[in-house]
This record gives C-alpha cells, structure tokens and sequence, in this order.
C-alpha cells in the first residue's frame, strides 16, 4: 500500500481530509516522540526543568487527541469512507488513544527525576534499577520511531521485531524489579520514596511498549485489513515476520 | 458475565457470513450475453443465496442491470439479445426449452426504477396478479391485499381508502405499492432495480427497512448506484466492470477488506 493511494480519489476535498488526518496523526506521534526523548534525559540528568516541561507538552498531546477524532468524525459524516479508507480512520481512531495513553505514562515515569534529588549522594548509575530504566526507555524509543516511520511509509516491515523489542522490555522490568528487591533493607526515606517512584516508572515504560505493539496491531490493520489484536506474542511476532518480508 | 452469556457473545463473533454456509437460490455458470455484436456479460460464475439481499453495484454500463434482468428472462424481450451459459433456480434451468416464462416471472418478480402503479384503485393494483392467475375468491383476495400491503408497509397508510387511484399516492408510496404488487403472488425472488433511485432521502430508508423485513419470505437482488445503500442493505455484494463479475463476496468484507484493486478504487471514489 502507498501514501499516494490516498490522495488519488475523485474528490480533492476528500484527499485533503485525509492528507490532513495522516499529518494530524504523525504530528501527535511526533510530540511524544519528543516527550520521551526529553524524559531520558531528563532522567539521565536530573533535569526537573525538562521534567515540567514534558508535563506541559502532554496538555498539547491530549489536544491532539482530540482534533484527530474530529477529524475522523467529520469524515465519517461526510465522506462515508470505504475499505482502506474505512481502515484508516478506525486505526487514526486507535492510534491517536494509544498516543495519548503513552504521553501520560511518559510524564508517570518522569517523576523518577525529581525524586533522585532525594538519594543525591549516591550516583545515579549505581541506584537500583537505575540502568534497566534508562535501557528501557531508550527500547521504548526506538520501538515508537519504527511504528511512527511504519505509518508514515505504509511499510510493515519497520515494525517486523516490535515483538521481541516488547519482550526484551519485560526481561529488563523482571531483571530491575529483582535488583529493587534486593536493595530494601535500606533505612533511608528518601529511597524509599526512590524506590517506590522507580518501580512506578518501571512498570509505566513497560506499559508505553505494550501501547506501541497496539499501535503497531492498528498499522496491520490499515494496511492488510487484518485484526491481530489479542493474539499471544509468539503469533504475534510470526505474522508481522511473514508479512514484512 | 454469566458462563452461558460469554459462550452467546463468542458464538456471535463466530456468526460470519459466507457464502458456503447459506442454501442456494439461483446457480449461475459460465454465463454470456451478448447485444448483437457486443458482449455484455463475460463468463459470469456465481451463486445467490436463498433469504438475502444480495446487491449488485459498478459504473453505469457494467452490465449489472443485464444481468438482473437475466434471472426472470425480460432480456427475452430484446431480439438482438444472445445468451449462453446455465442459470438454475432452485436446480431448475431457468433457460430451458420448456421452461413457461410466465410462470417464472411469476416466481420471480420484479420492481423497477420508477414506480409504475396501473391507473386503477390501490386494491385493484394489488391483486391484479391474483386476478390474472384466476383467483376470484373476494375473501382470498382480501386476504392477499391486506397482506401484502402489510408486508410493503403501506397498509396502515391506505387501508381507509383502498378504492382510491394508486396515482394519487406519493413517489415513495407508489413504489412500495409496487413492492405490495409483486409480492401479492408470492415469488420465490424478488428483483429490484435501482427502486429508489426516484426517492427522497426518508422513502428510501422506508424501503430499505422493507427491504429487510421482505427477505425473511424472499430471496431479494438489488442493483443500485448508490454504494452506501448497497452497503446498508446487503448481505452479499458483486461489484462488477464492463460486463465481468470482479469481486463478489459477504457485504461486511467487501466494504471494509476489498481484495480486488479495481473493486477498491470503486468504492472508494478513487481513479481506476
């Protein structure tokens, strides 16, 4: 399937609607793109600055959200779309809330970097589960960018080891939450408090690769028609490997 | 959910239409027509299945109105008409020599784009059929009328004046009184040829709702222009392309999963 299918109906306004909502969507990925980035800095460097920043942008996130199903609304109204068409919309529909969903999982695992200030003479290297969230966050990217790029080039083959990446981000949240467990004998309050926020922005980054693996359900869906949601990963990862070669 | 409602819920996601799982109606094999020179239907292979709406959809001049006209044999009005090929209804070949055309049109009816009531009294309209099959019985005829003026839905609207003339009735009103017409002999299959084309927006969900009601007593065609009707309607689509069958499958699949480039390209408005 091509981009340029769907700007090669009859009607001009109909190919713009859409050229629109393809644009709405890939700027709202874009944004949280840009959200996570800034986390893993923010992360990485204690900036809580940048930490209240991502906290700003999931306002224009959530805006997005909602300009996106009104397109999809105005659309359905007035174009009663078909076949890819059809499916476009639906998956736009889908995308846009698992988008939204990730925004707001981004700025739960943001909070790790206000609470650092509170464990400040250890290095954040050495902090439990310190390292696995950072490689975490870094899979989540890159899985975000392959599904973003999928979407924009109609091409299944970007999203071909989403699958495994998600599996991977498990292995890392079991590995950290062990590392986590072993370290609470600790006396301290502040890590306590630390502890406790890391598990919460171990378990949000691992919810952010299971909403990109959906996102990755809605892009087969557009562009094959089938609906492989809730399919166990093995499966999962069997179909979009047959279909992206 | 109770054990029982979550076995109900999966059965329905199980509940997909095919055309496998449905009786069969009319048989079509290898079937061409020709208007003199000119192919007009190019090796048509398909099956219409038995209490469904099956809808026939393509540009002007794809020959889906040919072929509509093909299962009750008004093609056999036109002389430079040709057809070759077999169309079974019911396992009986509807071409066959001894076949009496009469009385296969008299199990297959037909309504047509515009409505065309006779100018004599809505009761007269209704059982004219009845009359011309011999039925004279006032209480059967009655019956029949009231029936399938029911059946059309207009019964509530006319029965304080059945002795009125049908011409005096609304576009929408007359065609469902053709609708009462056609039915009134009780066919096995009824043909519908654009029957809305000629109505405003409110008659033409009134005979669609029709048109749903009708199929549990017949096996319903429907060729329309309008995609979004075919879309409502239908159980089954054909989308057909200068004189071939393109793409015909369960109404679901072909409006949201299309496998055919060119049935796509149709239906969603783009250039083929």
């Amino acid at each position: 399937m091509e981009r340029t299918e769907f700007k090669s109906h009859i009607s001009e306004k109909y190919n713009q609607n859409l050229e629109d909502l393809f644009n709405q969507v890939l700027e709202m990925g874009g944004l949280v793109e840009e959200q996570l980035q800034n986390a893993l800095e923010a992360i990485k460097c204690e900036n809580k600055v940048l930490a209240k920043e991502i906290k700003q942008v999931d306002k224009l996130v959530n805006k997005e959200e909602m300009e996106i199903d009104r397109l999809c609304a105005r659309v359905l109204a007035r174009q009663q779309p078909a076949a890819s068409d059809l499916r476009l919309i639906v998956s736009a529909i889908r995308i846009a809330v698992d988008l939204e969903r990730i925004g707001d999982e981004v700025v739960n695992t943001v909070k790790l970097a206000v609470k650092m200030s509170k464990v400040h003479d250890i290095p954040c290297e050495t902090l439990p589960g310190f390292k696995s969230l950072i490689e975490m966050i870094s899979i989540d990217l890159s899985m975000l960018n392959s599904v973003l790029t999928s979407f924009a080039q109609l091409d299944l083959a970007e999203v071909a080891d989403i699958v495994d990446d998600e599996d991977r981000t498990i292995e890392i949240k079991d590995a950290a939450l062990l590392e986590i467990q072993n370290s609470l004998n600790s006396n301290d309050d502040g890590m306590a408090e630390y502890i406790m926020q890391m598990i919460y922005s171990i378990r949000a980054s691992e919810r952010i690769a299971a909403h990109i693996v959906n996102i990755a359900e809605s892009i087969v869906y557009l562009i094959k028609g089938n609906d492989v949601r809730h399919m166990n990963s093995k499966k999962l990862a069997g179909f979009l490997n047959s279909i992206s070669e | 959910m109770t054990e029982q409602n979550v076995a109900i819920s999966l059965d329905r996601e199980d509940r997909e239409m095919s055309l496998d799982n449905e009786k069969i109606a009319i048989d079509v094999q290898d079937w061409n027509l020709w208007y003199g020179e000119k192919q007009g239907l190019k090796n048509i292979n398909m099956v219409i299945p038995e209490n469904r709406v099956t809808a026939f959809i393509g540009p002007s001049g794809c020959g889906k109105s040919t072929l509509l006209r093909c299962f009750n044999r008004m093609n056999d009005l036109i002389d430079i008409v040709r057809v070759e090929g077999t169309m079974n209804l019911h396992g009986e070949d509807m071409y066959a020599k001894n076949m009496d055309v009469a009385a296969l049109r008299r199990r297959v009816g037909m309504v047509f784009q515009k409505p065309n009531p006779f100018p004599k009294s809505i009761y007269e309209n209704v059982c004219y059929g009845l009359r011309i099959l011999g039925i004279t019985d006032k209480s059967i005829l009655d019956e029949t009328v009231e029936w399938a003026l029911k059946g059309a839905g207009l019964w509530e609207e006319v029965k304080e004046r059945l002795d009125d003339n049908a011409l005096g009735l609304s576009g929408g009103q007359q065609q469902r009184l053709c609708i009462a017409r056609a039915i009134a002999i009780k066919p096995d299959v009824l043909l519908l040829d654009e029957p809305t084309s000629a109505l405003d927006p409110i008659s033409t969900l009134a005979i669609e709702e029709l048109i749903f009601e009708l199929k549990k007593d017949f096996t319903i065609l429907i060729v329309t222009h309008n995609m979004q009707q075919a879309a409502r309607v239908s159980d089954y689509t054909a989308f057909m392309y200068m004189g071939d069958l393109i793409e015909y499958t369960d109404t679901d699949s072909l409006f949201t999963n299309p496998q055919v480039k060119r049935t796509e390209d149709y239906i969603t408005g783009r250039y083929g």
